[in-house]
């Protein structure tokens, strides 16, 4: 186990440098000039060519590609993201205050998404062709179809405005997570809840369950006890997938319910051309999509015995 | 490369490079049976022949203030005005235009370079496979909202680097797929003969191979068209792709944000738009794949 482990994460280097090489040659392929973007929003109407040129040697803008391309990948590993632009502050210190609200709206999306696409899945699976099986492919149907900033304000405009349960906006307690992570969770609730049908279905024609059915097993014992724990298999292994959707789905959800985060962070960042916030966004957010696949895998080869690690992969 | 090597595909090979007509008859026939499937087929042809005479069809101009701003849905205005007094309906219409548009231009870019690193990776293997497929999966590595994220951070926020930047995150799910496909029928018997009476590389690529791949790239197409509304609108609605007063479907539900609790039609009507168009093809998708590619299976 400790050397499939340990194998993963070799197997990572390759990609993560492939992905810093990617972002960095984007960002640098670009025709805008950092030094004068950072002087147009400091003190207006004393840009002189010297000061200019001192601020490029400064940062480094004059020398090669490659060195520059050295420079910011030694110092990311060293956990220097460079400085913001824009609020000129270290772009790991921005990162830092507001990972925690993305992080927590994504979980509870998640959280919404498993237990309603779980719910949904299988209850389809054991009325299968009922209309609680359509009713659940429409919703997934939804789900996959609906633009998440237009559910969100949906929602705003039915629990905040007309029935004023729930707050429109904020980044605070526990009630303003409520419809974020409902919007954020939908999409893949719905994708979640057909798998987790088909797959349920498909186990349980497996004969290991009629077996158990056989010797007189209550239904729900057969579900609960024998075919769910292998019919979630293959639900897990899209689960990092789902939260990489969920980093991305925040950016929007951020911006439509006014909350703190990265999401928002990254969008400001762009609109703003800030580009090293931006650099180090995306890089954060890749590594943290990176590690949660890897998280998911070794948690694949745990629930699923049949997986061996090791040598055979 | 012998014969035992292409045994398991010896099945493949009656089969022509082109579907003969009753082949095409019968996957039509599983398409029009497919009730979902029609239904999406219908709704986006609706759309498109809307997109394109919407000037003809428009009860007011998009950008002009007709009557005042944020009257609700009436006779007059169906999906009522917006803030500066402009028909929502109209806009609406036109909004069609650009968004799927959007779709289709971001699609056939990203499945033209995508296809194309499928292809060669595909066909050549070795090193040059090596290296593509790397590279595709570390841009894999990034959910498709953040890549495109990147490219609008590049080029600046305009409907046409939208374009750009969805096309250019959908290149790796062209290129993987492709590259399989072509694994799979590259060892075939027809692509064997092709070979023996002296076809050239690029010659098999183009005539034997790419369309004994279409059917899955068209379905994946159909699909992707979809995402990339989606994508491209949620751009639109975060200010990072077009700009007022373009009538573009996600700037449309940005706009009617402020005032939702006053006016929301403002929001809700392109939202339902964008709601139609993907489910739309969503829908067809879903059957084409059934249809064409009964191996498939159910997604």
């Amino acid at each position: 186990m400790l050397q499939y482990i340990g194998n993963r994460l070799l197997q990572m280097i390759p990609v993560l440098f492939l992905i810093s090489l990617i972002v960095f040659m984007i960002m640098h392929a670009l025709p805008g000039d950092p030094a004068q973007l950072m002087l147009a929003g400091a003190e207006s109407g004393s840009v002189t060519p010297e000061r200019l040129e001192e601020l490029r040697a400064q940062m480094g803008l004059n020398d090669p590609l490659v060195v520059q391309y050295g420079r910011f990948i030694s110092h990311a590993l060293r956990g220097d993201l460079g400085n913001s632009i824009r609020l000129r502050q270290p772009v790991t210190q921005l990162i830092a205050e507001r990972f925690g609200y993305t992080l927590q709206l994504s979980m509870a999306g998640l959280v919404v998404a498993v237990v309603v696409g779980m719910g949904t899945g299988i209850l389809a699976a054991l009325n299968q062709n009922t209309w609680i099986d359509t009713l659940s492919m429409v919703i997934a149907y939804l789900g996959v179809s609906m633009p998440l900033f237009w559910l969100g304000l949906l929602l705003i405009l039915i629990f905040s405005f007309q029935l004023k349960w729930l707050p429109p906006a904020g980044g605070s307690g526990f009630k303003a997570l409520i419809l974020p992570a409902v919007t954020l969770g939908f999409v893949s609730a719905g994708i979640i809840s057909r798998l987790t049908r088909s797959s349920l279905i498909e186990t349980m024609s497996e004969d290991y369950i009629r077996a158990a059915r056989a010797k007189g097993l209550p239904q729900r014992l057969l579900v609960g006890r024998h075919a769910l724990k292998n019919a979630l298999i293959p639900v897990v292994t899209i689960l990092g997938i789902q939260f990489g959707g969920m980093l991305a789905g925040a950016v929007v959800t951020e911006t439509v319910f006014s909350r703190p985060g990265l999401g928002r962070l990254i969008v400001s960042a762009i609109l703003w051309k800030d580009y090293p916030l931006v650099q180090g966004i995306v890089l954060f957010l890749a590594v943290i999509y990176l590690g949660v696949n890897l998280l998911v895998d070794i948690s694949y080869a745990w629930i699923d015995p049949r997986i061996h690690y090791g040598n055979s992969r | 490369m012998t014969y035992a090597s292409s045994a398991p595909n010896v099945r493949r090979a009656d089969e022509p490079a082109r579907p003969s007509t009753s082949r095409a008859r019968r996957q039509w026939t599983l398409f029009a049976r497919n009730k979902g499937a029609v239904l999406g087929l219908i709704v986006l042809t609706l759309w498109a022949v809307a997109a394109v005479i919407a000037p003809h069809i428009t009860p007011y101009d998009p950008l002009q203030t007709v009557d005042s701003a944020r009257s609700a849905p009436s006779a007059a205005h169906w999906f009522g005005t917006d803030r500066l007094g402009r028909d929502v309906l109209s806009r609406v219409i036109f909004g069609a235009r650009i968004s799927l548009l959007l779709g289709i231009i971001s699609v056939v870019l990203g499945s033209i370079v995508g296809t194309f690193f499928g292809l060669v990776s595909g066909f050549y293997g070795g090193l040059t496979d090596n290296i593509i497929m790397r590279v595709m999966d570390a841009m894999l590595a990034f959910p498709g909202l953040l890549l495109a994220l990147i490219i609008i951070a590049t080029l600046g926020p305009s409907i046409q680097n939208v374009m750009i930047a969805v096309g250019f995150a959908t290149i790796p799910q062209y290129a993987r797929l492709t590259r399989g496909s072509v694994l799979s029928v590259r060892e075939s018997l027809y692509v064997e003969s092709a070979r023996v009476i002296g076809g050239g590389n690029w010659r098999i690529i183009l005539r034997h191979i790419l369309p004994n791949v279409a059917a899955p790239l068209i379905v994946l197409s159909t699909l992707q068209v979809g995402n990339a509304i989606l994508v491209g609108a949620g751009l639109s609605f975060l200010g990072l792709g077009a700009q007022p007063p373009t009538p573009e479907w996600g700037l449309m539900t940005a706009e009617g944000r402020e005032v939702l609790g006053k006016a929301w039609w403002i929001s809700t009507f392109p939202g339902l738009a964008i709601l139609s168009v993907v489910m739309a093809l969503n829908l067809m998708g879903d059957g084409l794949r059934s249809a064409l590619d009964p191996r498939l299976g159910e997604k």
